[in-house]
């Protein structure tokens, strides 16, 4: 077995270190090569579903290496190698077995409530063309707020759940930062009969504490994790660990795009359904495609969810909006693409938010899920590809943006999501008449509004 | 007469009316009616009404007399035969409008406004476009697996239970739709100003909503204790642009938020649109709100229609006001063979007086605008109701429930705090839906029900609303 030694820093973690067979290491940049726009696992978005994923299974019939350029893979201790396998393979026979996807379909529409709407915000149109001589983009909204739980992580839950119950396990356990995947994966627990264990940071249970009450009534267990510090981050190293522990009789749910593959994929696949009702529904509303594809980006899974469709179309921009926190130099925020380096964290190479000993830093963000100080890999490739722009917003701006949409369009939308409305500031006096901006409302903001109500003013 | 006399004393800008009331005395327009609602001052009678064949009504309300309309009892078993309402708003003897001589014409013209956009080819596709791309519709009709195979029986039979999905609205209840519908009628009327009354902030917040989104000045009225108790949904209105009003006269809640709203109206009654939450109140908003909310019913048809090729056998919805459970049965109250079942708060228990089952308990009387059944003492007192969801705890009901029940079209029961608890768990639990308080007396109703219905009954329950306003509440008393 040959022995890889890292030349990039590793993040201390509590299960061993070991050393990693099963997959390529990239140790050179000459390794990439950005223009061959190589993407794993993407297909022609626009045909045939079953067709895409045939495809993809065929790229794939070897065993995969989850890399997305030279970020992704699969990071982690033996013991799991083959639990991932194991689910790649389910995961691919799913994508392409008629009965479960009708099942999810069925699942998706009566009890999600999709398709979301694509709502033109016409009073926040109007906003902006009167800050510009009435000249503007015109400002559509893609609903996420409306689905079954308030946010776009259910699309997601629903049908891992799904595949453990195919699988024929019986407990499912997942991390949760802000709490909404944890109330998502619950209410999927609760409909299909699973058993449901949340590892929650404490912190966070204190600042979203209506998320806790919501998984409790659905019947699953929340762990506090850590009791004295800890957040988003060491919940999913518990989570894993616990897996570890547990492998064969529990299913690991990630709830975002990052981990070890197939996380990163599998997640992308089941939230890709938003930007695909997007394309149609953009089509129908004014026979074209977007111009400007915006969305927050805390770990990544609603900004892939919304841009994987739209990748091969150059014309389409693709815009992410991280958490600038207290603001980007007072390394009090959570924005990865901008102020992280590329490391290893949590099973995948991606970039990340260390300081200077390797460490990685507790982010932060008033938007509490957007606190994750890594980001989904095919995020990183996207960026360093130039495919993908992102910018960032800070707490103010984006309490600031939540009070906007309310008042405008009787909208409240996550704190995690104003992220997103806050960068329109910025964005529509750029954009000539006319453009078409979708900007992805990932989740209701019912849960934020004490938040904002004790949000010093200034 | 007495009630100009009533409405000039509490409106000091109310111009003195000589309008005249002149009922026979056998029926009498009201029977017991607390003066602390509207201080209409009407005479309390202790006797209720009664009906007689072939007797006419010569009742002026309005300064030009109006032709007197003959009341005869027909025989009208045939829902297709009934007026819901008649020309005067009635249904039976129920609803009419018993308002303050100010408001008579601002309600003639909401009425033709509204019979006007009925027929609107442009308003409907304006309304049916909100409601699509904002409020998220239709919604969805969904088969409760867990729930169904919870009410089984041993030997495997049962009904089939699904869940009219009015959670996922924007805001999280049905209350939008008539909240979108009255706002858009407003903006045609050219009111620039919109006021409503709020209990525990529902209705308010979807108020403010729509405001907000169609830039409309909104104020709610609100109890002061309310507001204490719900600070978030007040701050929560604010956000969304609103102004809240705090109200401290009587108990401090909703009846007296109510009656503040009803003056304010008398008052701005020109540049101002009242948006009432519910099927209550004085013609045309029993039949308007009704309207903007049937498109419940209509969905369930097609999709009954697409998911088993039939219709529903049972309709089962809460009834607090009654408007949600209105928008689910409409469609189907002429089709005889479509149970229509009503589930209202018996809040402690109906014999412990702290309840709010208007149609179990009450007698019929004036409310509000309207005659129906009302939850009063032996003086015509309104009682406070109580019900652990505040929007069942209302002592009326709408008139068109009063009626519905009245000619046995529909039943109605009851189900107590408790029950409504132990449905909201279990709903929860077996479905991952949390349903609001109101929604799970309905819920917890099917307890009663399933044991009765033969193999393969199709239980349609309209869930009106998300809980996760409730959910403190629910903890607190489930001891979770």
């Amino acid at each position: 077995m040959e022995t890889h030694h890292f030349h990039f820093k590793t993040r201390r973690h509590n299960y061993p270190q070991v050393v990693c067979a099963n997959h390529r290491v990239t140790t050179s940049k000459s390794n990439v090569n950005p223009s061959v726009l190589r993407l794993h696992n993407y297909g022609n978005p626009t045909a045939d579903l079953a067709k895409e994923r045939a495809v993809s299974a065929d790229e794939t019939k070897r065993p995969s290496t989850g890399k997305f350029g030279r970020f992704g893979g699969k990071f982690v201790p033996e013991t799991l190698i083959s639990c991932l396998e194991q689910l790649e393979v389910v995961f691919h026979q799913v994508l392409q077995d008629p009965e479960f996807q009708e099942e999810l379909s069925t699942a998706l529409n009566d009890y999600v409530g999709r398709e979301t709407p694509l709502y033109y915000a016409e009073r926040l149109t109007a906003h902006y063309k009167a800050q510009n001589m009435g000249r503007g983009p015109d400002i559509y909204i893609k609903r996420e707020d409306l689905a079954h739980c308030g946010a776009h992580k259910m699309n997601n839950a629903l049908a891992q759940a799904m595949i453990a119950k195919r699988m024929g396990l019986t407990a499912v356990v997942a991390a949760t930062g802000a709490g909404q995947h944890g109330v998502a994966t619950a209410s999927a627990c609760a409909k299909l009969g699973l058993s449901c264990t949340i590892f929650m940071s404490a912190a966070d249970m204190e600042k979203q504490p209506s998320n806790v009450d919501l998984m409790t009534l659905l019947g699953a267990k929340v762990e506090p994790v850590r009791p004295t510090a800890g957040s988003f981050k060491d919940a999913t190293s518990d989570s894993i660990r616990d897996w570890t522990e547990k492998l064969g009789e529990v299913y690991y749910l990630a709830g975002t795009a990052v981990g070890p593959h197939p996380c990163p994929t599998m997640v992308r696949e089941f939230q890709s359904v938003i930007g695909r009702e997007t394309r149609r529904q953009a089509a129908e509303k004014w026979g074209g495609t977007p111009d400007a594809v915006v969305a927050c980006v805390g770990s990544g899974s609603n900004a892939l969810g919304i841009f994987h469709e739209f990748v091969r179309d150059p014309t389409v921009r693709l815009i992410g909006v991280e958490a600038a926190g207290f603001g980007l130099n007072t390394g009090k925020h959570a924005a990865t693409l901008a102020a992280g380096e590329v490391g290893v964290y949590h099973g995948a190479m991606s970039y990340l938010l260390q300081d200077e000993e390797g460490q990685i830093t507790c982010p932060h963000s008033v938007g509490v899920g957007m606190e994750y100080p890594g980001v989904a890999p095919e995020l990183s490739f996207l960026k360093e590809t130039g495919r993908m722009e992102f910018y960032s917003a800070s707490d103010e701006e984006a309490v600031e943006a939540y009070r906007r949409v309310a008042r405008l369009e009787g909208i409240l939308p996550a704190l995690e999501a104003s992220h997103a409305f806050a960068y329109l500031e910025k964005l529509c006096p750029t954009m000539p008449d006319g453009a078409k901006i979708i900007i992805s409302c990932s989740g209701r903001g019912e849960k934020d509004t004490e938040t904002v109500f004790n949000y010093p003013i200034s | 007469m007495a009630i100009a006399a009533a409405a000039a004393a509490t409106s000091p800008t109310t111009a003195r009316t000589t309008a005249t009331l002149s009922p026979p005395p056998p029926i009498s327009s009201s029977s017991s009616y607390s003066s602390a609602q509207l201080n209409f001052g009407l005479p309390k009678s202790t006797a209720r009404p009664r009906t007689t064949a072939g007797l006419s009504i010569s009742c002026t309300m309005t300064r030009d007399a109006a032709a007197a309309v003959a009341v005869t009892e027909k025989d009208d078993s045939d829902p297709a035969l009934w007026s819901r309402p008649d020309a005067f708003g009635r249904f039976g003897k129920f609803g009419g409008k018993y308002v303050p001589e100010t408001l008579m014409y601002a309600l003639t013209e909401l009425e033709s406004a509204f019979n006007s956009i009925r027929n609107d080819p442009d308003f409907q596709a304006e309304l049916g476009g909100i409601l699509k791309d904002y409020v998220g519709r239709e919604t969805p009709l969904y088969f409760a697996e867990r729930l169904t195979d919870h009410y089984r029986r041993p030997n495997g039979e049962g009904p089939h239970i699904y869940l009219k999905r009015e959670d996922l609205n924007h805001t999280g209840a049905h209350k939008i739709n008539n909240a979108i519908g009255q706002v858009l009628l407003a903006k045609r009327l050219g009111k620039k100003r919109i006021i409503a009354e709020t209990g525990a902030g529902q209705h308010g917040v979807a108020t403010a909503t729509v405001c907000a989104r169609f830039g409309l000045e909104c104020i709610i009225y609100m109890g002061a204790q309310d507001m204490e108790r719900q600070a978030l949904n007040v701050f929560r209105m604010r956000l969304l642009g609103a102004e809240v009003r705090g109200v401290h006269s009587g108990t401090a809640t909703l009846k007296d938020a109510t009656s503040e709203a009803i003056r304010d109206w008398v008052t701005n009654v020109e540049s101002t649109h009242y948006i009432l939450g519910s099927v209550a109140g004085p013609h045309p908003y029993p039949m308007m709100v009704r309207e903007f909310h049937k498109v419940i019913g209509e969905e369930t048809r097609r999709q009954a229609m697409e998911k088993w090729g039939g219709k529903p056998d049972v309709l089962v919805a809460c009834v607090g006001g009654g408007s949600n459970a209105m928008g689910l049965f409409e469609d189907f109250v002429k089709d005889k063979d479509v149970r229509l079942i009503g589930v209202e708060a018996a809040g402690f228990g109906l014999d412990s007086g702290k309840h709010a089952a208007t149609l179990t308990k009450g007698e019929v009387g004036v409310l509000h605008g309207a005659m129906s059944y009302l939850l009063q003492d032996d003086d015509g007192q309104i009682i406070e109701p109580h019900s652990i969801s505040a929007g069942l705890d209302y002592p009326g009901v709408g008139p068109e429930h009063s009626f519905l029940k009245d000619k046995g079209r529909a039943e109605y029961y009851c189900v107590t705090d408790e029950e409504a608890l132990e449905a909201f768990k279990r709903v929860s639990r077996l479905e991952g839906i949390i349903p609001a308080l109101e929604t799970s007396h309905a819920l917890a109703y099917l307890e009663k029900l399933c044991p009765t219905l033969p193999d393969g009954t199709k239980v349609v329950l309209n869930c009106s609303g998300r809980g996760d306003k409730d959910v403190q509440t629910a903890i607190k008393y489930l001891k979770l």
